[in-house]
Formats: structure tokens, sequence, C-alpha cells
């Protein structure tokens, strides 16, 4: 794209915005001020919005529950509140020239509000016109809650996503997943939408020793974020276009409001607590817990470790600090949001932990009525400081619980004739740290005034800067020179963004909606992957300080991504809506011989409550929904060409060497949805349910498919060959269970489920990765674990053992999130989130390893019979799981069911009365607990972490420390 | 304002008009790219890093499958070779590794004729293009179980023999035209071993009397980047996955072609292996991830010249030849052999230590097997099987 013609587009949007809005009259006005409460509770209602249609003009609602909307043109007004989670209230004013006309509103809690909007490619849609399920996460779950990131704030709180830590290292980021697996080679990651500018989404890079990543997502701090809409699947994210397969989360920050400005801050202390690491039955915990003195492993080979901590174990409690701060105000004609926070919060080992801080800015300018200009800034600072680990020869996991087998056995203070003596202590030595520097800012136009006409303009720069970096010290007798690993990397995406939509009404009863838009992403990438060892002499070296220098990778990609929509909404008496649309995007990674792609996509929306003849007793509002649409997910930048990589050969000189076969005819991998399902309210707003069924084909999928070695390119070569399917459900219950004047009790519960499978896939299995056993094979979940498999387990008798079967799906495929909240004396309130994931594995290679190194407690006995020749109380499966023969040991054994309930928090409030907080409009203190319990039958440290350095996209337990408890307390205040 | 979505639309669909999807990105370079005589030493370079890395990250791996080394580690496919199971998943990088090698060749031929045209001949890199295509296909011919070119069906595992002599003698008389004695001899070298492997022991001792003593021609390795490293050097100097413990090359540390060492834990014990109990005793033919691997050398075309005379029975010829070789080394003549069983004994042990961990031995150790002389193969795989990835997507092997 030329500069010069996004400056035109601009230019000549800006006119089409600007021409009406300039048009509109000056007049008399005067005044709207009130209070918005919880109706029952007489709860203010801070963060509810309150708007007059007719001319958009808005504020939000203070933490006392107290608007202002000055400027309103003088007459009769209907003046609307509304929050997420409650219904909205509309009410008539009479406005006079230079008054004040106050309302109060009592908003009523329901969990189907169909006259709230969410936001859309083509803008604000209303929930009763949408034909797809969108799932809302609003103020009231994040405000008190202990999440300081977004990936915690979707953990366990809405239906379709799937969220796994991956590891217990501070500042290490999660998987997450909407609505399964669609995409064997392009990566599953939803793409991210903050304040309507897209944000990069894709890798960010693993440590060397470290082994984990940070996730971009989570530099949207909890504190400024006011609620997350989860767009979940085609059928809902088609406008987005190629790369919105994997569904849509849009973030959308705290804004200002009209009125004096408005203080709030929030002090957060406590600690992170690991508790017993690994197996119950092993009691020093992999001798995580318990190091010191003499221990001996399962064949009597003692050991000490002399650099075990005066506390006997490796673990400490690691401190947690967090502080937040924010003001905002405004007048009629501009708002402002300005936020601050720090979080700092150490690992439990002896190093380890995660440091970030954000400035967010949000402004907001309104030169004329329905005309708009938005400005949302941010920058975030982190540093993660990572201990080594997973499958790092010097990580601490690996050695310390290999007892007498670890790598660091040069220990003194022991006699070495007696016992193995160790030196685990100098692991702590090795440093490695992400550092990154990432800047969002986003300038939107909005026009949307009384008329037909509303369009947007989004101009957004996403800025990510990061240094990852991995150091031997010299002197680490692991590395005696030592190594230093550097790896910056630099992303920016560009997005343009603009739609308009026309309302047109024919008669009372129909009117349509007809939108158009496009969107064009610039996204580059920029890597290098250095190393320097073999320093002189100690010190901080840096990539100069080694004798031998490397520049191992370097990347340097530009994709751009362009595409327009067109879509006609027919609504029928505001209560059935029929949606059409279509998207056409064009990409710079298609191949040579691909044209444009289109996508298309058709809904509908029926309210059947607000029909006449709906008399269902109970059931106060119902609509029914239904959708059909398409997505992609395009291919990576060099893909569809025939490459050579630059190499170094023949002691240094330039070369090249295979890289990749080519397909001038590839193009993007689309994914087809049709979902159906159902809104509903009952039991006058105590009962809400949200049911949506799907089904989703992806058809021309990109698989990496295998080329004969014999003609010379040994990489696989992306082809539009294979099919994956979906099908899946979500349940969504919110119940009121108990309302009393003193005590109001609620419940909510979350279930998902998405059965994944492999269609076709052009005749072949597909590796993800040999040594996780992880492959797609037609037929079953994408990715599954495949491998030796005793099909005996149980029995006492020997092992009958068949060579390629199926052991189990990587991923989960339900999950249910049970929630409730109890307040009291409308001044304590308890939350508690808990969370199962069933029907996923994990690849327990702690156990494999710790149990050839006759170290794994649980196979002890096993061991100790087989010595004795005597199987016969030995499971199957445990005779080849703890085998003592080399040749019968495999990882396969070791795919264990990774099923698990945690309970991911509790946290108990108490807002503190006005007359204990004097000059504060609110104060409140809660403590908070995370992963306080977690219950499973998965054998190794934890069933949600894996070493993701090798893949993302299969999983390995291969001794990733497992995640922690965190304890905080958090006092937060406003005036 | 009632065609503003109108205007809105034919304002999208003239910015969509306007982009310009084509993005040039570096790094990769496009195949027709290639296509200039400036990329031809930088083609040649690509061959014989290929060459290089096949051979590199196989010599653990060949080590295994044989009687050089001992597993004393915990990848997953040494220890399948370990215990003589050589599956095509588990050799698929190998095996693709050595394919790769020999098409880079043999392709980089194809595109530097016609590129070069009426130059290709008088090409200075040509020569050398020609010797590595020539060792990539003996390092397929000598480890492979069957053979097969450009995705075609299986053949029998000679025919990259054939291929190598061909090559072989191509690269000789180019290079003989051309002045460059290092490749003319070492391509004679080649083409001798390539007979012998063929059953020409006449044709083999020809070129092999051809090649001075003290000969030597190197697949290059080097510590410029890693993928020019030795990987045997990073895993026995870094890592501690093979040991030569428990082999027949521990019974003496005093043989120059097979160096080894103990190493001590900081206590004083023998470490272990990275399996936790196999003693490590380290190789130290290798010790940088800079060293060299010798393709071809006079010492190994001596040893062609011993066992041509044995199979022509003169065990007096064989032990003349055996310590000729050994001088090279500056080591002691050995007595000559009392019977025909125990020149092949002494033999066998010279050629092993000879070519010790250059990817030769279990070529050897085959041939040996099938006539008799040897029986370490006995209950083990004996080659390396097609890779996985050939299996799965050649339709001729289907």
């Amino acid at each position: 794209m030329k500069l010069m013609a996004i400056r035109r587009w601009y230019a000549a949007a800006l006119v089409l915005l600007a021409v009406p809005a300039a048009l509109a009259a000056q007049q008399p006005t005067g005044t709207v001020s009130g209070s918005v409460v919880e109706a029952g509770t007489g709860r203010p209602l801070a963060g509810a919005q309150v708007s007059i249609p007719a001319t958009r003009q808005g504020a939000l609602v203070g933490a006392d529950g107290k608007f202002l909307i000055p400027r309103v043109t003088i007459g009769n007004a209907t003046v609307r509140a509304q929050m997420i989670g409650y219904e909205p209230v509309n009410k008539t004013v009479t406005v006079m020239a230079d008054g004040v006309v106050e309302v109060s509103f009592e908003l009523k809690r329901t969990a189907i509000a169909l006259s709230s909007v969410v936001v859309t490619a083509t803008g604000e849609e209303r929930t009763r016109e949408i034909g797809t399920a969108v799932s809302t996460i609003g103020p009231a779950s994040i405000a008190n809650a202990p999440v300081v990131n977004v990936q915690q704030i979707l953990t366990g709180r809405t239906t379709g996503a799937t969220v796994i830590a991956n590891s217990g290292q501070p500042g290490a980021g999660g998987t997450i997943r909407l609505r399964g697996i669609n995409s064997i080679s392009q990566g599953n990651s939803p793409l991210i939408y903050v304040d309507g500018v897209r944000m990069y989404n894709g890798s960010t890079g693993t440590s060397v020793i470290g082994r984990q990543n940070v996730l971009p997502l989570n530099d949207i701090d909890a504190s400024q974020i006011d609620h997350v809409e989860v767009i979940k699947g085609p059928a809902a994210t088609t406008l987005y276009g190629t790369e919105a397969s994997g569904g849509v989360i849009q973030i959308f920050t705290k804004r200002g409001m009209a009125g004096r400005p408005q203080y709030h801050f929030e002090i957060g202390q406590g600690f992170n607590f690991m508790g017993h690491v690994g197996p119950k039955s092993d009691p020093t915990g992999l001798f995580m817990n318990d190091c010191a003195g003499i221990h001996t492993n399962g064949v009597g080979t003692t050991f000490e470790d002399p650099s075990c901590p005066a506390s006997g174990t490796w673990l400490r409690d690691g401190p947690v600090q967090r502080y937040a701060a924010d003001v905002r105000g405004g007048s009629a004609d501009q708002s402002y949001y300005l936020g601050a926070n720090y979080n700092e919060q150490k690992g439990v080992l002896q190093m380890g932990g995660n440091r970030d801080g954000t400035l967010r800015g949000n402004f907001s300018f309104r030169p004329a009525t329905g005309l708009e200009f938005g400005l949302s800034s941010q920058f975030t600072g982190r540093h993660v400081d990572w201990v080594a680990d997973g499958n790092s020869a010097n990580g601490a996991l690996i050695n310390i619980s290999r007892g007498a087998n670890s790598n660091f056995t040069s220990g003194v203070g022991c006699d070495p004739s007696v016992n193995v003596c160790l030196d685990n202590g100098e692991l702590f030595d090795a440093t490695s740290f992400t550092r990154e520097s990432h800047f969002i800012t986003g300038l939107t136009t909005k026009y949307d005034a009384e008329g037909p006409l509303s369009a947007h303009l989004n101009i957004g720069y996403d800025y990510l800067d990061m240094k990852l970096e991995s150091m031997y010290p010299f002197g680490f007798s692991r590395q005696p020179l030592g190594q230093i690993w550097v790896t910056p990397r630099n992303r920016t995406l560009v997005t343009t963004d603009f739609a308009a939509n026309w309302k047109q009404p024919f008669g009372d009863e129909w009117n349509t909606t007809t939108s158009v838009g496009g969107q064009m992403f610039d996204s580059r990438v920029e890597d290098q992957d250095l190393e320097s060892d073999f320093f002189a002499g100690p010190g901080q070296p840096i990539l100069t300080s080694g004798a031998q220098r490397l520049i191992n990778d370097a990347t340097n990609q530009r994709v751009i991504n362009a595409g327009f929509f067109v879509q006609e909404v027919v609504g029928w008496r505001d209560r059935l809506f029929l949606t059409g649309a279509v998207r056409v995007d064009g990409n710079s990674a298609f191949g040579s011989s691909f044209g444009l792609q289109t996508y298309p996509k058709l809904s509908g929306s029926y309210v059947m409550s607000d029909e006449s003849w709906w008399h269902v007793p109970h059931i106060e509002t119902f609509k029914l929904r239904a959708a059909m649409g398409e997505s992609g997910k395009a291919p990576g930048a060099f893909d569809a060409v025939r490459t050579w990589d630059p190499v170094a050969a023949q002691n240094g000189q330039p070369a090249f060497t295979p890289s990749q076969v080519g397909n001038p005819d590839l193009g993007p991998e689309r994914t087809r949805e049709t979902e159906g399902g159902f809104d509903m309210s009952a039991l006058d707003g105590r009962l809400g349910v949200s049911a949506t069924y799907y089904q989703q084909h992806t058809f021309d999928a990109l698989i990496p498919v295998e080329q004969p070695p014999s003609n010379g390119f040994t990489n696989r070569q992306l082809e539009n060959v294979g099919r994956l399917n979906n099908t899946g459900a979500e349940l969504s219950l919110d119940g009121e269970l108990l309302s009393l004047r003193n005590v109001t009790w609620s419940g909510h519960l979350n279930y998902t489920w998405n059965k994944s499978e492999a269609g076709d896939l052009g005749g072949q299995t597909i590796t993800i990765e040999d040594l996780s056993r992880t492959y797609v094979k037609q037929g079953y979940p994408v990715p599954s674990y495949f491998g030796l498999q005793v099909t005996n387990p149980d029995a006492l008798a020997a092992p009958t053992i068949i060579n390629d079967g199926y052991l189990g799906a990587t991923y989960p495929d339900r999950i249910i999130s049970p929630s409730t909240t109890l307040r009291l004396w409308n001044a304590v309130e308890l939350n508690a989130i808990g969370e199962w994931q069933l029907g996923g594995h994990l690849l327990n290679a702690v156990g494999y390893q710790n149990a050839r190194y006759n170290i794994w407690q649980p196979c002890y006995t096993a061991q100790d019979a087989m010595r004795a020749g005597d199987v016969s109380s030995i499971t199957a499966l445990q005779q080849m799981k703890c085998t003592i023969t080399s040749s019968q040991r495999d990882y396969a054994y070791w795919v264990e069911p990774s099923d698990f309930f945690k309970l991911r928090s509790v946290t108990i409030t108490y807002d503190i009365p006005a007359k204990y907080a004097r000059g504060m409009h609110n104060a409140s203190i809660s403590l908070a607990g995370q992963n306080l319990w977690t219950s499973t039958r998965y054998t190794g440290t934890d069933p949600e972490v894996a070493d993701i350095r090798t893949s993302s996209f299969s999983r390995r337990d291969y001794y990733v420390f497992p995640t922690f408890r965190t304890f905080t307390a958090t006092l937060r205040f406003g005036f | 304002m009632k065609y503003a979505n109108i205007l809105s639309a034919a304002l999208v669909v003239a910015a969509l008009s306007a982009c310009d999807l084509k993005v040039t990105n570096p790094g990769p370079l496009q195949d027709d790219q290639l296509d200039t005589p400036g990329a031809m030493p930088g083609l040649v370079n690509g061959m014989s890093g290929d060459l290089s890395q096949a051979i590199g990250n196989f010599l653990v791996d060949n080590s295994v499958m044989t009687d050089e080394l001992k597993h004393s580690g915990n990848y997953a496919g040494p220890n399948e070779y370990a215990v003589g199971i050589i599956r095509p998943e588990d050799v698929d990088g190998d095996y693709s590794n050595m394919q790769q090698a020999r098409w880079v060749a043999e392709d980089g031929l194809r595109r530097m004729q016609r590129v070069l045209g009426a130059g290709f001949e008088t090409n200075t890199d040509t020569p050398r293009a020609y010797l590595y295509a020539g060792f990539a296909n003996r390092l397929l011919g000598e480890n492979s179980c069957q053979a097969v070119i450009d995705g075609g069906p299986a053949e029998s595992d000679s025919v990259y023999f054939q291929r190598a002599e061909s090559l072989f003698t191509r690269a000789n008389t180019l290079a003989t035209a051309l002045g460059q004695t290092d490749v003319a001899t070492a391509a004679l070298g080649g083409r001798a071993s390539v007979r012998a492997d063929l059953g020409n022991w006449s044709g083999a001792v020809t070129d092999a009397a051809l090649v001075p003593d003290n000969f030597e021609y190197d697949a290059i390795f080097s510590t410029n980047t890693s993928r020019e490293n030795n990987d045997l050097a990073y895993e026995t100097h870094q890592r501690r996955e093979v040991s030569v413990y428990g082999t027949q090359w521990a019974a003496t540390d005093a043989d120059p072609r097979t160096p080894w060492d103990t190493v001590f834990t900081g206590s004083g014990s023998v470490q272990k292996g990275q399996d936790g109990a196999t003693p490590f005793f380290r190789q130290e033919k290798y010790v940088s991830l800079g060293d060299n691997v010798p393709l071809t050398k006079g010492a190994e075309m001596l040893l062609l010249r011993a066992e041509d005379a044995l199979r022509n029975s003169s065990i007096p010829n064989m032990t003349t030849f055996i310590n000729q070789s050994r001088a090279v080394y500056g080591m002691a003549a050995v007595a000559q052999p009392a019977n025909t069983a125990d020149a092949w004994t002494l033999l066998q042990h010279e050629r092993g230590a000879v070519v010790w961990l250059e990817a030769r031995r279990l070529w050897d150790l085959r041939r040996w097997y099938a006539e008799g002389t040897n029986t370490f193969l006995n209950g083990r795989d004996k080659c390396v099987p097609f890779g996985s990835s050939e299996l799965g997507s050649n339709p001729h092997l289907h």
C-alpha cells in the first residue's frame, strides 16, 4: 500500500465524517444529572453508561453512582442508563435552557440484555440484531477480581475459550484458543483488538534457557480494562477477514466521562507460594521442598547437596506487589482517562520474577453532535527474569529432581567417597530475561448522530520491541568460558479500518442497515538470533565479549493484508433480523497464481419473546439466532515461493541450501462455521441461559505436506489439501440464587464442549513433534498423542503392546467453569471461580526421565519388584512406565489424562463504610487467593504446563516448573 | 447524503485498488535468483555444506549402529540404534540429510551446465561439484538398504555406487585438466572406495595406488556457525551421549587413530554418560566443533590394497600394506597373522581404526557380515532404510 493512498483515504473519510456534523446547528442547552444504582441493593453502579441516544451525548457513572451530561439540547429527551449485566432503562426528561434536570435510575440485573450493544467490524450493533454468540466480560467481573492481565480475565469467565497456563514462572504467557483448533500450520491465536486497533498476536520468542515466552495480550493491564468482548468462530468473525478464523478478542479500556476528575488508587501486596511439588508420595517434593541432608534414590545411591539453602528447601515465598492509579473526567465535548500501574512479583525459586508497568491515556473530543475523535495510547514496559527451566540441561527442575543424576556434580562440602556431592546452587548463576517495550496508539474518528449515517475510521499503530537474553557466566562449570544469546525482536502492525453504515426505514415495520468498510493491516517482523561464546574472563558480558560470535538466524518480513466488506441487515419490527455480508481479501503471502479471497456470511436473529403470541411462563426474553460464515488464515510470507536459504559452508564461505519447495497456487485456508443457539432470560431476570451449538469445517487447510527428500527439499511444503472439523456446544447459566435485603447470592456456570477432528489430510500423518509423540491423523482430535500403547494397562500380567495406538487428545474437549458471588450486608462480597478442564492429555516426561534414573518415587515399588524378578503385583502399564530395561522405555507410556479441577480464585472484598473513608467516594479491601487447590490424576507436577520452546502446538511436560498459589491483599479507594 | 453508502463503498474499493500487496522480503533467495554465474561458487559451497551436515549429523548415529562407540546418552534414536534397531521414523533426519546432499550436488551440476553453458567444464568450481556429488552418493550407498533417485522407484543400493563412480571419474578428469591436484586425487580415492564397494577390487587397487599415503581430503566443519559444527564433537565434548567405554577401541589408549580419554568428576570418580550409568570415555578424534571429517585418505587406500591382498590370499602383502598404513600415523609395525581368520580380524580392526568415526563402518560390517568374516551385525539391522518422509511422500514406494 502506498502511503499516499492511505492519506487520500483518510482525508476523504474525514470529510465524509465531518461534513454532516458541521451542519449541526448550535442551540440553547441544559444539563442532565443524577444517579444510577443497582435495583434491590442500592449499590452505586460505577462504570454504567448514561446517554441521550438521539444526540449520542453521554457520560460514565462515577464510583459514587453520580453522572452529569451538560449541554443537552432543550426540550424533551430520552435518557438511557445501561451497564453490562443489567437491563437498560430509559427515562424521559424535559431539559430547560441553562437548567439542571435530575433523573435517577435503578438497574435490574439480567443475564440477557438485548438492548446492549457490542462492537463488530461494522461498528456498534445491538445484541438483539446479532445472529452469533458474543461473550462479554463486564466491569463487575473484573473490578474486585485478583486479575492483572487479560489471560487471567479470560480464565473461567467465558464459554468457548480454552486458557492453559503453560508454566509457573511469573510473566510466562499461556495458550489461548477460541472454539478449539482450526489450523494445523498457521496458529490458532485469536486476533486481538484494543480500542479498535489490532495488536500483534503472534509468537514473541521463547527464552533459550527459560523456554517460555510472554504474551503481548497481557500487556493490557486489567486495572485499565473496562470490558472484554469475545467473538468466537468464523460465523462471527467473517468481516474481520483472512487471519480471523481463530476468533477475535476485543478489549475496551476505560474512558473518560463528564464531570470533575475522579481518582482511583489500588495497592496490592501479597506473596506467591508453591506448596508441594510433584507426586504426593514423594515426601521431598522432587527435592524442591526438601533438599537438606543426605537423600537416597531408588537403587540406593546416596547424594547430598551442600549448596541447598539453609532453609532446607529450594523454594521461597515470592513477594507480590501491585500499584495502580487512574484519573478520569471531562466535559460534554471532551473527556480523558489517564492510568498508570506497576506490578512486580517474584517467583518461588531463588530467582525469577516479572516487573511491568503501563501508562495509558485515552482522550475523546466531540467537536459537534455525533462526531467524536478519540486518541488512545499506552506504553508498557516489562522485564521477566527466567529461571532455567524445561528441557534446558542446566534447568532447575531437571537437575534438582534427578538427585544424584544432576548435571551439577562438582559440589564441595560433603564426602564424595560416600555420597554423590552436588552443586545445584550453581544453576542459579545462569541468567535469562525478556525485556519488552510495547506501544499501542490509535486514532479513532466516529460519526453517529441522529440520522441514517454512522461511520468510523481507525488508524492504529502497534509497536512491540523486545530483547531476549540468556547467559552462562564465565566460570560456569557446565560452560566454563561462558555463553550468551541475545535475540532482538521487533514487531509493528499498522491498522487502517473504515466502516460506514446507512440505516433506512421502510414503513413502520421494516428497516435496513447497509454497511461497507475496509481494513488494511501492514505487519512487519524483524528478528535476530545472536550468540557469543567463550569469554576472556569474568564480568558482565555483551555480544562482543566472546571469542566466537554467531548470527544464528535473522528474519525480516512484511505481510500486507487488505480487504473490504459489504453487509446488509434487514430488520422486521425490531425483532427479526437477517444479515448477509461478504468480505473480499488480498494478502501478500498468497501464491502468485492466487487472486482475491471471498468470505460470505449469513445470519439471523429472532427475538421471539417480543411477539404478541409469546406467553411462555416465566420466560420473559427469548432470542433465537443462527449464522453461517467463513473466515480464513493466510499462509506465511515465504510459503508460496521456492526458496533457498543463505548459509555458511566450507568454513565460513557463502553458500545456499534448499529451503522451501514452493507452491504458486497457495491460498488461505478457509473455515466455514454454522452455529445456532438462543439467549433466554427467565424468572424475572433471575435466570439467564445462553446456549450455542456450532459446526466448523476448515477446508483447503494449509497442511505441511512431506516432500520426498530424494527431491532435495526436506522441509514440508504447505498445500491447501486438508480438512479439519470442530463440533461444539457452549452453555452459559447465570442465576440469582438468593436475593434478600442483606444477602444476595448468584451463581454462574460456563460449559464448553468442543470435539475436534482431522478430516481428510491427503492421506498422510502430520508430525507435530516426534519427541512429544504428537501427530495429526485423520479421524482423531487435532493434535493427538500416538505411539506405543499398553492395551491391558490395569492387568497384573505381561503387557500387551501395540505400536501406533491412539493415546489421547492433546487439548481438553470439555471446560466447566462454575463461579459464585455472595454479597452480605451490601458491604462484603465473596467471589469464587473454579474450572474443570477435561479430555486432554499430557506427556509426563518428568516421570519418564526420572523413572529411568531410578528417582521417580511412584516407580520405586514397581522397579524393586522388577529387579527382584517378580512382577506379579505390578500392572502391565506400570511395568512399561517403570521398566528397568533400557530398550523398553518410551515416552508414549507416559502420556496421561490431564483432567483437572482448579480453584482458580477466591476473593473476599469488604467495602469500607463511608464514615471510615471520609473524603472518598469509595474504599474497599480485598483478600484473594489464586490457584488455591488442584485436583488431578495426572502424575506429573502440573497438568497445565508445557515446554513450548520446541513447539507451541504439541505439549510436553519436560521438567517445566508448575504453577503456584498467589495470595494478595488489595486496598482500593477513590475520590 | 443519500449516496453516502455508495460513496463509502467507492472509497473503500478505490483504496483497495490502490494497494500494492507485493512486498519484498529480504532473506531467503528465490530459486531463479540462483541462475546466474555469480551464484555458482555459493551453490558449490552449499554442496559442500550439505554433505558435511549429512555426515556430521550421522556420525553419532552411525557410531552406535556399529561397534565404534557405546551409547551413553538419552536421545531416543541412538537408544534404538544401540540395540540394533534402525527404524524409518528414527533415522529420517539422517536419511533426509544424505538425500539432500546428493540432490543438491546433482541438481546443482544441472543448473551449472544450464547457466554456464560452454564454460561449464572449465569452470574452477565444476570438479568440486562432481566430487561432492560422488561422495554424497557414496555416503548413501554405504549406508542405505536401497536406493531411490529424485522421487523415483526403489532400486538396488548399488545404484548409488554406480553413480558415484561416474561422478568421481568426471571430477578426476576435469580437475586434472584444470590442474586441481587435490580434487583429482580425492576423486581417485573416492572412486577406489566405490569400486571396492561394487566388488571391482582390481579397479579399486589401481586407483588406490595413485593416492599418496599422506593424502587426506576432508568434509569441512567449522565453528563459524552452528550448522557447520561437527555434531559428534558437540555430543561428546559438550554432552556425554556416546562413549568409547566397552568397545574394542577402549582396549588401548595409545592408538593415535582412535584417541580417547577418561572423564572424571570433580570428586575424582569416572564421569557417567548422559544416561547416568555408562562410564564416559570421551573420543578425542574430534575435539572442536570445527574439526573436519576425512572423506578419503591415503591410509585408507593402503587398507583397500591390504584387503585386496587378503582377498587374493596374500597375507604377507596384506601385512605390508597394513604396516605402511600404520606408518602414516607413526605406529609400530604389526606381525604377520598366522592364518586367514586372524588376518581378517587384524584387517577389520585396522580398517576400523583408520576410518573410525567417519560414517564408514556400517558398510564395512555389512559386507563383511555378508561374506561371513564378521558377526557384529548378527541379529541387528544392517543398513539405513528409507526415511519415514520418503516412505510417506514418494508415490513409487507406496
